[in-house]
């Protein structure tokens, strides 16, 4: 119990960079917008950036931020900003039962490895609550994951 | 537990020194003694600190060094750039100083030096200043690593920073399998870019140091997205046997590298060099960086990295193109003819052609479906009507029940297992019946003749490429051509994908002009397409253009020149055989035809035999020209 603390609490501050980013996506300081969820855009800068290995951040793991983007982008509940960096990649999991980025979610959100599969499973049931349509907002994804998961016996004390 | 220890009392060391206002009034100021024992025992002499300032030796520096670091809050002494025993004793003084005592404080800034100092010089924590190091115990509490996985995102001929790789590390926080390997942290030495330039400045600026060089920390998942997703990498992940203390070293050291600039250049001081500094200061006594003064390649670093024996093992993550390549080969005729009705008419699911259909066929159908038009997205700005589409498609694939059964992807040849980069060859040749003996160096890094091992097939990135000759007859030496750079991309097409082959070569080269064999220098670019003809073949054909500077030129001396080629590359086992025909004309009505056979017959890993046969006519001068070398990468 205490370990699930921990990974919480880290995976709480760990999102600060993850949601600095999801703050502004496209903006011309920050990182990688989402492709198939609405909100975000080109990625010209991104890939300038690219040609050299460059950084225009200077991300460090933190939360508060001195990457330059915006940190307002709103961190309700700690899985929010996560989820909007990795929301294609969630998406395509949560459709298909499984993956990584579907693992990382489970682990940030505290699932215990015995109840992954649960979670898995619960999430891969729930696609069409969780991504309604193309237009969904992470903060809605991580709202309507968290109602899905309270109203399963196994899941829920995730979610409280 | 002896880690927990050491962390604990290093911890103790900066967080709970309180009291201290009273022991220094009676115990007298507690700098000198110390600064006395490190001078007593040259501690500024041994290698971990050289590391942990980043020091280099230096002939044109007082002491011997100079420090990679070009950024002076690193430096606690003004000279402690160039000054490795006035930085140390200034580092000791600055520990206790009594202004300031929040994030910027010394103790705060540099821990990994107080931690190491401590270990070789008694330093009471009772009578260091109580500095409050919030920042640092956060980042500690974010950033907690217990393995470190060496990270090296393959080949990308497409961006010139990236043609050779890139290496990054992670840092791991659980050793079982209960952890996510997304949600561990990527630290990456990029160039710190502080504005937006344009992107052919931005190449310039970064191959020539124009910008600084900085350590940055991020979620693992950001780096799968750049280089899995959108630059289509395929990445390899080494893990490191560095020990938990080890790793403890490391990230300690880390911080003190936070938002500190660094010399960036492209060739040697780059992404590669600075990891192995990183390394060198986890394990001191590890030796890594000094073979690497004039260039760092990623991959070479790799290798020294598994010569070192810091190698534990290694997985292949394919990208998301690999993937989709798979999928698709997975597909029958009648399959994928309903995937490429899919991509544009989700529709399709309705028809009883795919209804009829097994349901696993039909799930693999709609994946592949969803994936190609993700890749036709990854490269456009978001095309709301393909979102929706890509959506439905999500929503379709959802219905079937949940398949994880691995794609039956073929991991590659690991890359470190590859050829060296360096290359020398001698032969012996005849052209016209004159013999002649070459020599040849290459300083990187790989021909589409040599040795495929390890190597991406298709990408020829030859930098620095020299031959000389001297012929018998005339006793003389001379230079046969000069390549600065040589960069051929072969990528061929499919029914899917339609990737541009291109090549671009520049440096000097001997031509014949009315008669007179010379030295010209040029600029040589080509754009075509590729087609498999089966598996180990590949026909390609290029448009190409030419600018020559060329003393046999009559009024003007450099000229354009337009052409075509053809040709055939031919893997079968382990050799190489590509024929060549060529043709160009220039402004002046000069022209050139050429038919070349290479062939590339590997011996071992590193050697291999090579032979080169040209026939050309170059207006009204015909030659035939072939050498058979020898080839020996190192």
């Amino acid at each position: 119990m205490k370990m699930r603390k921990e990974i919480l609490l880290a995976a709480a501050l760990t999102l600060g960079s993850g949601s600095a980013l999801a703050a502004a996506p496209g903006g011309p300081d920050c990182g990688w917008g989402n492709l198939l969820f609405d909100g975000q855009s080109g990625m010209g800068p991104h890939f300038l950036a690219l040609t050299t290995n460059g950084t225009f951040n200077q991300t460090f793991g933190m939360t508060s931020g001195t990457n330059g983007c915006s940190t307002d982008g709103a961190l309700t509940y700690g899985g929010a900003s996560m989820i909007s960096s990795i929301m294609d990649e969630f998406s395509e999991d949560v459709a298909r039962g499984h993956g990584e980025a579907l693992d990382a979610v489970a682990v940030m959100m505290g699932v215990d490895k015995g109840d992954r599969a649960a979670f898995a499973k619960v999430v891969h049931q729930n696609f069409s609550t969780i991504f309604p349509h193309d237009k969904v907002t992470a903060q809605q994804v991580t709202d309507s994951l968290m109602t899905v998961m309270k109203s399963d016996a196994r899941l829920a004390k995730y979610a409280a | 537990m002896r880690v927990q220890i050491r962390y604990l009392s290093l911890s103790i060391l900066i967080f709970l020194t309180s009291f201290s206002a009273a022991a220094f009034a009676e115990q007298g100021n507690p700098v000198k003694p110390i600064q006395a024992a490190a001078i007593e025992q040259q501690l500024w002499q041994s290698p971990e600190w050289i590391n942990l300032l980043h020091y280099y030796p230096e002939r044109f520096s007082k002491s011997g060094y100079r420090s990679h670091v070009d950024d002076r809050s690193f430096f606690n002494a003004d000279n402690g750039i160039e000054e490795p025993r006035e930085e140390m004793l200034a580092t000791i003084a600055a520990f206790y100083r009594e202004d300031e005592l929040g994030n910027m404080h010394p103790i705060c800034r540099f821990p990994a030096r107080l931690h190491w100092l401590s270990e070789h010089i008694e330093i009471d924590p009772d009578t260091l200043p109580e500095a409050a190091c919030a920042d640092y115990v956060e980042w500690r509490g974010i950033v907690q690593a217990e393995q470190v996985t060496l990270v090296f995102p393959t080949y990308h001929l497409n961006s010139p920073s990236s043609m050779f790789g890139h290496t990054l590390l992670r840092l791991d926080r659980s050793v079982g399998e209960t952890g996510s390997k997304w949600l561990s942290f990527a630290v990456n030495f990029g160039a710190n870019v502080q504005a937006v330039d344009n992107s052919l400045l931005y190449a310039i600026k970064g191959l020539t140091g124009g910008y600084p060089g900085i350590f940055i920390v991020t979620p693992y998942y950001n780096k799968i997205r750049e280089y899995n997703r959108i630059e289509k990498r395929d990445i390899w992940e080494y893990r490191l046997n560095l020990t938990p203390e080890e790793v403890e070293r490391m990230v300690v050291h880390l911080w003190e590298l936070k938002e500190v600039n660094f010399d960036y250049y492209f060739f040697d001081e780059n992404c590669s060099y600075r990891l192995l500094e990183l390394l060198e200061v986890a394990r001191p006594g590890l030796e890594l960086t000094d073979e690497f003064g004039i260039t760092a390649i990623p991959i070479d670093t790799v290798k020294a990295i598994e010569a070192a024996g810091l190698i534990e093992d290694s997985m292949f993550r394919a990208s998301q193109m690999t993937e989709l390549q798979v999928l698709l080969e997975q597909l029958s005729d009648d399959e994928t003819r309903y995937f490429e009705q899919l991509v544009e008419n989700v529709g399709v699911v309705q028809s009883t052609g795919f209804i009829a259909l097994a349901l696993t066929k039909q799930q693999k159908i709609i994946d592949a479906a969803y994936r190609y038009q993700r890749y036709q997205q990854s490269t456009m700005v978001r095309d709301d009507a393909l979102a929706k589409r890509s959506h439905t498609l999500l929503g379709l694939l959802n219905k079937y029940p949940a398949d994880d059964t691995p794609l039956p992807i073929v991991v590659p040849v690991q890359p470190e297992k590859g050829h060296h980069s360096r290359r020398i060859s001698i032969g012996v040749g005849e052209r016209d019946e004159q013999a002649y003996q070459a020599l040849s160096m290459r300083m990187a890094f790989h021909s589409l003749e040599d040795n495929g091992h390890g190597y991406l097939r298709g990408a020829h990135i030859n930098m620095a490429n020299l031959e000389l000759r001297a012929n018998n007859e005339t006793d003389k030496v001379e230079l046969q051509r000069l390549d600065v750079i040589d960069i051929f991309s072969l990528t061929p097409r499919s029914r899917f994908f339609s990737p541009l082959s291109w090549r671009v070569y520049t440096g000097l080269d001997r031509q014949m002009t009315d008669g007179v064999d010379r030295l010209t220098s040029h600029v040589t670019v080509g754009a075509g397409v590729a087609y498999s003809l089966f598996d180990d073949a590949v026909f390609y054909a290029l448009g190409t253009g030419r600018l020559e500077f060329n003393r046999g030129f009559s009024d003007k001396r450099i000229k354009p020149a337009a052409g075509a080629a053809m040709g055939l590359l031919w893997h079968f086992s382990s050799m190489t055989t590509r024929l060549e025909l060529a043709a160009e004309k220039f402004s002046n009505d000069k022209y050139r035809s050429r038919l070349q056979l290479r062939h590339n017959m590997p011996l071992a890993r590193n050697h291999a035999l090579h032979l080169s046969v040209n026939g050309e006519k170059h207006t009204a001068d015909r030659f035939v020209d072939a050498t058979l070398s020898y080839r020996y990468h190192f």
